[in-house]
This record gives C-alpha cells, sequence and structure tokens, in this order.
C-alpha cells in the first residue's frame, strides 16, 4: 500500500460535494487560490507595495499558481 | 389603461421572440435559438433604429455564411490553415468595427463566419445546412421583430428626430450668446461646460436618429442629403465656435470695442440668424432675411497694437467672419429644407478628406488582442482535452472578444457580474422552471414572461448591455428545441466556461502592452507628442512632400495626432483617481482639454501656412519662424520623452524671448517695406500666420502648467491593477 504521507501529501485527494454537486479538489484550490491572490493584490496596492515588483501581472499569476498548490497540497488535498 | 412607451417596447420583443421560436419549432428548424439572438440583439428604441440594425445583421450574416462557407471548402483536411484565415479575417473585421461607421456589420460579418466555421468546420458534410440555417434564422428573427415594430404600437424615429434638432439648435444659439459674453468678460463658464457637454450629447443622437429616421420617416429621407448637409454644418460651427473661444486668452489686455467699431452689430447679427435658424425648425417662417455686415478694423487703433497682439486680433476677427460665412449657409440650407425659400443647389465646399490610407495603431492593436484571443482559446481547445464548452469556449471567447478589444476601455472584469447574474437566472429557469412545461401552449408564455421581464428591467439605452446579456444568457442556456432535454451539467459546463474565456481575454490586457487606463494614458500622451514633434520639425515641410512614403508618414502622423485627444478623453474617464493621490478628474480632463486645444490650434496653423504670403516678409522673417518651428519642434520632441513637462516656466521665457526678437525684426522689415510691396490681403495672412504660431506656442505652455501640480511618480510606479 502507498504511503502517501511519505511523498509529503497530507490527505488523499477527494472531491468536494456541495448540494449534491461533486467538485473536483483542483477546481476547490483554484478559487480560493483566485480570492487569495485577489486579496494579496490589494494588500500590496494598499500598502504601496506593489511599486516594488517588475511586472505585477505576473506576479499574481505566479501567486496564483502558488497558492493553489499549496491549498491543493496542504488543504484540500488536490 | 394607458401603458408606457418601455411596457409597450418590452411587449413588442416578448412578443417578436415568442413569435420566432414559435415558427421556428413548428418547421422542425434545428438551433430555433439563433431566431431568438436575432430578436434579442436587433430590438431597438424605433422602428427605424431597428430596421438598419436588422439590415446590418442580416447583410452580415450573409457575407459570413460566404466568407465561412469558402473557408472549410478551401481548408477541409488542414486545421491550421484554416485557422491562420479565419483568424486573419476575423481580424479584419475587428479592425472595420472601430470605424465610423456600420460597425454592427462588421461585428456581424466578423463573429456569424466563426460561429458557422466552428459549428460546421467539424462536421464539413452538413457544413451547408448550418450556414443556411443560420442565415434562415436570422432572417426569420428579423422579420418577425420588423413586422411586430412597424404594426403593433409603431414608434417612428422623425417626431424625436425633429426635437433633437430644435434642441441642438438652440444649444448652439446659447453657446454662441455664452461665448460671447466671456469674450467681453461677462460669462459663467459653468454654464459653459454643460452648454459644450450638452451639444456633444445632442449632437452624437441627432447623427443616430438621422440614421433611423432616414429609414422610416419618409419626409426625412426624402431630404436626406439636406439634413447631412445640416449635420456636417452643425459640427462644423461646433468646432469654429470652439476656436474661437480658444482665442479669448489672448485678447484679454485688448480693447476689442475699440478696435472692432461694429462687432455689437456684427454679432447682433450673428444671434439673430440662429434665432431664426431656431424659429424655422419649429416650423414659422423667417421674420428677416440675413443681413450682410462687414466686421472691420479700426485702423488707426490697430497700428497702435504690437504686432502679436495685433496678430491674436487677427485670429479672432478671421474665426468670427467665419462663423459669419456658417450662419450664412446654415440658413440658407433650413430654408431649403423647411420650403421658405427656393430650392438651393449648395455644392459642397469641404475639402474631401486624404485618401491615402492611413491605419490606426490602436485599432491595429484591437486586431492583434482578436488574433491573440482566437488562437489562445483554438489551442485549447485542441490541447486541453474536454475543455468546458468545446467549440462554444472558441466562439464565447470570440465574440467577446471582439466586443472588448473594440472597446479597450472596458475591462473584463466588468462583465463578470453582468454575466453571473445572467447565467444564474436562466440557470434558474432551465433547472426548476422549464422540465414542469410540455408543448408550446405553456413554454410559449414562459418565453413571453422572461423576455419581457428582462427588457422591461433594463430598458434604458445605456442599459443595452445587460439587457442583451441577459437575453443571449436565457436563449442559450434554455436551448430550446423540439427535442427539448434538461442536464445539470450543460449549465455546469456553461458556468465554467465563462471563467476561462474571461482568463483568455485578461491575458490581452497585459499582452502585448497593459491596457490599464492610466498606463495607457501615459503611452498615448507620448504618440502625441512624438507625432507633433514629427509634424513640427523642420524638414517636414507640407510644401516639400514629393514622394508617396512621405506624403503617407504625414498623413499618418496628421491623423493619429487630431483623434489621439478624443481617445485620451475616453480613457481619462476610467483611471482609477482614488489609488493616485494628488490627482483629480478636473486636472486629467483639463490635460485633455489642453491638447485638444494644441491640437485645435495646429491645425489651424497648417491651414493659414498654405495661405500665400508676401515675398519681402518671407525674406525678412523666414529665419526667425525657423528658429520658431524648430523650438516648438524641441518642445515637442521633450515632451515625447517625458510628457510630464516640468519645464512651464522655461517654455515662457523661452516663447517671450523669442516673440520679442520677432517684434524688432518685424517692425525693421515693415519699416523697409514700400506700400505697393505690401497689399492688406498680404499683412492679413502674415498676421494670421504669426497669431497661429503663437497660439500653438501658448498652448504647449498652458499644457505644461496643467501638468505641473499632478503627482506623476504614482502613475509611473508598478501597481498591480
Amino acid at each position: 500500500m502507498i504511503d502517501y504521507q511519505e511523498y509529503g501529501v497530507q490527505q488523499l485527494p477527494h472531491e468536494f460535494a456541495i448540494g449534491g454537486v461533486y467538485m473536483p479538489p483542483l477546481l476547490v484550490a483554484g478559487f480560493l487560490a483566485a480570492l487569495l491572490t485577489v486579496l494579496t493584490a490589494y494588500l500590496l496596492n494598499r500598502y504601496r507595495l506593489s511599486r516594488y515588483f517588475f511586472y505585477p501581472p505576473l506576479v499574481s499569476l505566479s501567486m496564483m499558481v502558488i497558492y493553489t498548490v499549496f491549498i491543493g497540497t496542504y488543504i484540500v488535498g488536490a | 389603461m394607458i401603458l408606457t412607451t418601455r411596457t409597450k417596447e418590452s411587449i413588442k420583443t416578448a412578443l417578436a421572440m415568442t413569435t420566432a421560436y414559435g415558427i421556428a419549432l413548428s418547421m422542425d428548424w434545428d438551433n430555433p435559438y439563433w431566431a431568438g439572438f436575432s430578436v434579442a440583439f436587433i430590438s431597438l428604441a424605433t422602428v427605424g433604429q431597428s430596421f438598419n440594425k436588422g439590415a446590418m445583421r442580416m447583410l452580415g450574416t450573409l457575407i459570413a455564411v460566404v466568407v465561412a462557407l469558402t473557408l472549410i471548402g478551401l481548408f477541409p483536411q488542414d486545421r491550421w490553415l484554416f485557422m491562420v484565415f479565419l483568424s486573419a479575417y476575423v481580424g479584419f473585421c475587428t479592425y472595420m468595427m472601430g470605424g465610423a461607421r456600420v460597425q454592427y456589420f462588421w461585428f456581424v460579418c466578423g463573429f456569424v463566419s466563426v460561429i458557422i466555421c466552428l459549428d460546421a468546420g467539424p462536421d464539413p458534410v452538413n457544413a451547408f445546412n448550418t450556414a443556411i440555417l443560420r442565415a434562415q434564422e436570422t432572417g426569420l428573427g428579423i422579420l418577425a421583430y420588423s413586422l411586430i415594430s412597424v404594426f403593433i404600437w409603431p414608434q417612428h424615429s422623425g417626431k424625436d428626430f425633429y426635437a433633437i434638432v430644435s434642441k441642438l439648435a438652440a444649444t448652439q444659439q446659447q453657446l454662441f450668446q455664452h461665448s460671447l459674453g466671456l469674450m467681453r468678460g461677462k460669462a459663467d463658464s459653468e454654464v459653459l461646460k454643460d452648454l459644450k457637454l450638452n451639444e456633444i450629447q445632442e449632437q452624437a443622437r441627432f447623427g443616430q436618429l438621422l440614421d433611423a429616421a432616414e429609414s422610416d420617416t419618409y419626409e426625412v429621407r426624402e431630404l436626406r442629403r439636406q439634413w447631412r448637409r445640416y449635420q456636417k454644418q452643425s459640427i462644423e460651427l461646433t468646432e469654429t465656435m470652439e476656436r474661437w473661444r480658444e482665442s479669448f486668452a489672448d485678447l484679454q489686455a485688448l480693447e476689442i470695442q475699440h478696435l472692432l467699431p461694429n462687432l455689437t452689430v456684427f454679432t447682433a447679427e450673428l444671434d439673430e440668424r440662429l434665432a431664426q435658424i431656431n424659429r424655422m425648425i419649429e416650423n414659422q417662417a423667417p421674420d428677416r432675411q440675413p443681413l450682410t455686415v462687414d466686421l472691420e478694423l479700426n485702423e488707426v487703433n490697430v497700428r497702435k497694437l504690437s504686432h502679436f497682439h495685433r496678430a491674436a486680433l487677427e485670429t479672432t476677427r478671421a474665426r468670427l467672419q467665419q462663423l459669419e460665412r456658417l450662419t450664412q449657409s446654415q440658413f440658407d440650407n433650413i430654408c431649403d429644407i423647411k420650403g421658405f425659400g427656393r430650392a438651393i443647389d449648395i455644392v459642397d465646399t469641404a475639402t474631401p478628406a486624404s485618401n491615402i490610407f492611413v491605419f490606426d495603431p490602436d485599432r491595429m492593436l484591437s486586431v492583434i488582442r482578436i488574433i491573440i484571443i482566437m488562437w489562445l482559446a483554438y489551442l485549447i481547445l485542441i490541447y486541453v482535452d474536454s475543455i468546458p464548452g468545446g467549440t462554444s469556449f472558441v466562439i464565447t471567447a470570440s465574440v467577446l472578444g471582439m466586443i472588448i478589444v473594440t472597446n479597450p476601455q472596458v475591462s473584463v472584469t466588468q462583465l463578470i457580474v453582468p454575466i453571473a447574474g445572467s447565467v444564474a437566472f436562466a440557470s434558474f429557469i432551465y433547472i426548476f422552471v422549464m422540465p414542469q412545461l410540455s408543448s408550446f401552449l405553456s413554454l410559449g408564455p414562459l418565453i413571453f414572461a422572461v423576455t419581457f421581464i428582462i427588457c422591461y428591467l433594463y430598458a434604458e439605452p445605456q442599459q443595452g448591455m445587460s439587457r442583451a446579456l441577459g437575453l443571449a444568457m436565457f436563449v442559450t442556456i434554455a436551448s430550446i428545441s423540439n427535442q427539448q432535454t434538461y442536464s445539470f451539467i450543460s449549465v455546469a459546463i456553461t458556468s465554467l466556461m465563462f471563467p476561462l474565456v474571461f482568463l483568455v481575454i485578461l491575458i490581452t490586457s497585459y499582452v502585448p502592452v497593459s491596457l490599464r487606463p492610466d498606463q495607457a494614458f501615459l503611452r498615448l500622451l507620448h504618440r502625441y507628442f512624438r507625432n507633433g514633434e514629427y509634424l513640427f520639425s523642420s524638414d517636414v515641410d507640407s510644401k516639400k512632400q514629393s514622394t508617396f512614403i512621405d506624403r503617407w508618414r504625414r498623413a499618418y502622423y496628421v491623423r493619429d495626432l487630431v483623434t489621439l485627444p478624443r481617445k485620451l478623453g475616453s480613457w481619462a474617464s476610467h483611471i482609477n483617481i482614488k489609488v493616485l493621490p494628488g490627482t483629480s478628474a478636473e486636472k486629467v480632463q483639463s490635460i485633455v482639454t489642453s491638447l485638444q486645444v494644441i491640437d485645435n490650434r495646429a491645425q489651424a496653423l497648417h491651414e493659414t501656412h498654405n495661405c500665400p504670403q508676401a515675398e519681402i516678409l518671407i525674406r525678412g522673417l523666414s529665419e526667425d519662424i525657423k528658429t520658431w518651428r524648430k523650438a516648438l519642434a524641441r518642445a515637442f520632441q521633450n515632451l515625447s520623452k517625458d510628457p510630464v513637462a516640468r519645464k512651464a516656466d522655461v517654455f515662457r521665457n523661452k516663447l517671450n524671448e523669442i516673440m520679442e526678437h520677432m517684434e524688432q525684426c518685424i517692425e525693421d522689415t515693415l519699416n523697409q517695406a514700400d506700400e505697393e510691396q505690401l497689399t492688406a490681403q498680404d499683412s492679413e495672412n502674415f498676421y494670421a500666420l504669426l497669431g497661429a504660431y503663437r497660439a500653438v506656442s501658448e498652448a504647449v505652455i498652458d499644457y505644461a502648467y496643467s501638468t505641473e501640480d499632478i503627482d506623476w511618480v504614482r502613475w509611473q510606479e508598478a501597481r498591480f491593477a
């Protein structure tokens, strides 16, 4: 039997059921990541820290990917 | 019970939608929602407007059918070449959509070909049937709505058209009176600002209603040439009054009544002409005919002025004389239209626009964006397995993409809420209501009710986008057909498809260039001054243009310079002022206004430059004029590198220096010249040229001052959109 924890995966991938509709975990992770990205960008703008980035759109994209992987791996288990 | 216009219009659209569906279903045609789409998109306030839009939709569909079938026939086995040509064709249609007229026609030409190509491309055996079906269902929707709008509570455009003509004429007279007050230093600039805004809106409405009234009101159609001429005259009157007002700043130090002794009589005559035009528009015969009045100069007082003051006076006088000519021709034209005078055959003397084709860089950017959108969507369709929507994904991305790229100021994120709301509403109807129905007897009232509600809630013209999206989502998600099926998965797929479509479109908001409004504004400012630098550089003299490339370049720069203030104005209203401390909407607007002034004055300079000048003056002053031109070119060059001037005082000192030197040179040259060598016309032309140079320089200085108290550092630093 595969020990998933040995590979750093905390949970087995599982689907989300909302009102009887099954959602893939990547979709949920992506949705949460998008929300977090928007929040982070807002805070960076609010405290005038975004000027230290060379190209903010690319930073947004990178944050989105990082958050998706992070949430997918450690929180929802994509 | 008296129904409101809003209720009547909603009933008409709902009835047309139900009828179109009823006929399509009874004929057992596939995709009956195509007929529904047609009704949803052509329904407008009046019969004429709907006819025009319907005609554009039908003609566009027929052209798209031919193009789509040709592409499918030429590249049945080569998906890459197929897409190369399809995206190039859609790019062409997108470019044409950016023009001034028939944008909707080009939009239909483009998106219908994408629909047919992608619906029929994978199934070429049925391509012809799909294309013909699309054409016949579009025709059905147009026919259903047209007949209903003609026979049930017809709303003709004539009444609205005459009302707007009357309103526009009244506004122009008020504007003239207030401008006159401003010249005498007795006008409220706020009232003037409101009047200018009203005039712009009324002119836009005039154009729309004239198009519509030509289609549905016989009296307007019969006199369409005269009405078109009136439209041109009215626009010209607006521009001339604007230029006239711009010349007031230079007159402040002058006692204008002493210099132009019959100014009061002259302006009273112009005012009276405008009043008579209003009277005739209200169908009343004119009380009097226009009198011939000449705006005389008091030569004794004028000789006491400095040469630059004299030039400023000549400029204002030239504008007033131009207004006199315009009001005369407008009076004659309205006499002709309303039958109060003999029919006249006015020859349009307007100089024909340059016939050299020059491309518009902003429209080219739209083309690049739509091609990127189509290719991204197509590559995702091919390489990502089971992409939500399949070919519909590419179609939706292309259709929404064409709308977004031709309105680059509108962010795609602004569409998220209306589309999400429309999808939720349509999904509710599809999942919970439609399964309870059977036969068209119960489906028909549902279609009627839903269409009525959407049209009633979004009845205002500015809510057109929400109405169109609401109806489009209902028609798409309900997917009404004779073999009706219900599937939650199809709703879920449609809902999932939109975020992906938005993502694809969003990418093109950053690639190839950022479309953040403040960034776009700065980019256009750079371009504005680059164009100015080219046009003012001493090497470019219109009289020396010889090769085609030179003429083409000049035409390109001139056209771009003329259109840029309007484009900057449209971006200015979308700049998020809240994230730019130290900037206010008024400050941004004042920059746009000062650029418009530079533009108007540069055009005036170009016109005066073409007037013949006395040899003796040219000989004596050519070096000074060249120096001035070079200084202007240098100022534009500096501003093109950094539009944030910061050097208003330097510009001012430089200009004063040039003017002082020139004043002396002019004095010397005139002293040497004999009376015979210099005719009155020569002197008039020379002062006009001098005034035009000074006006452009003053406008650049005003621009420099208007940029001084803006915190540009904030504009230039990186920020998340």
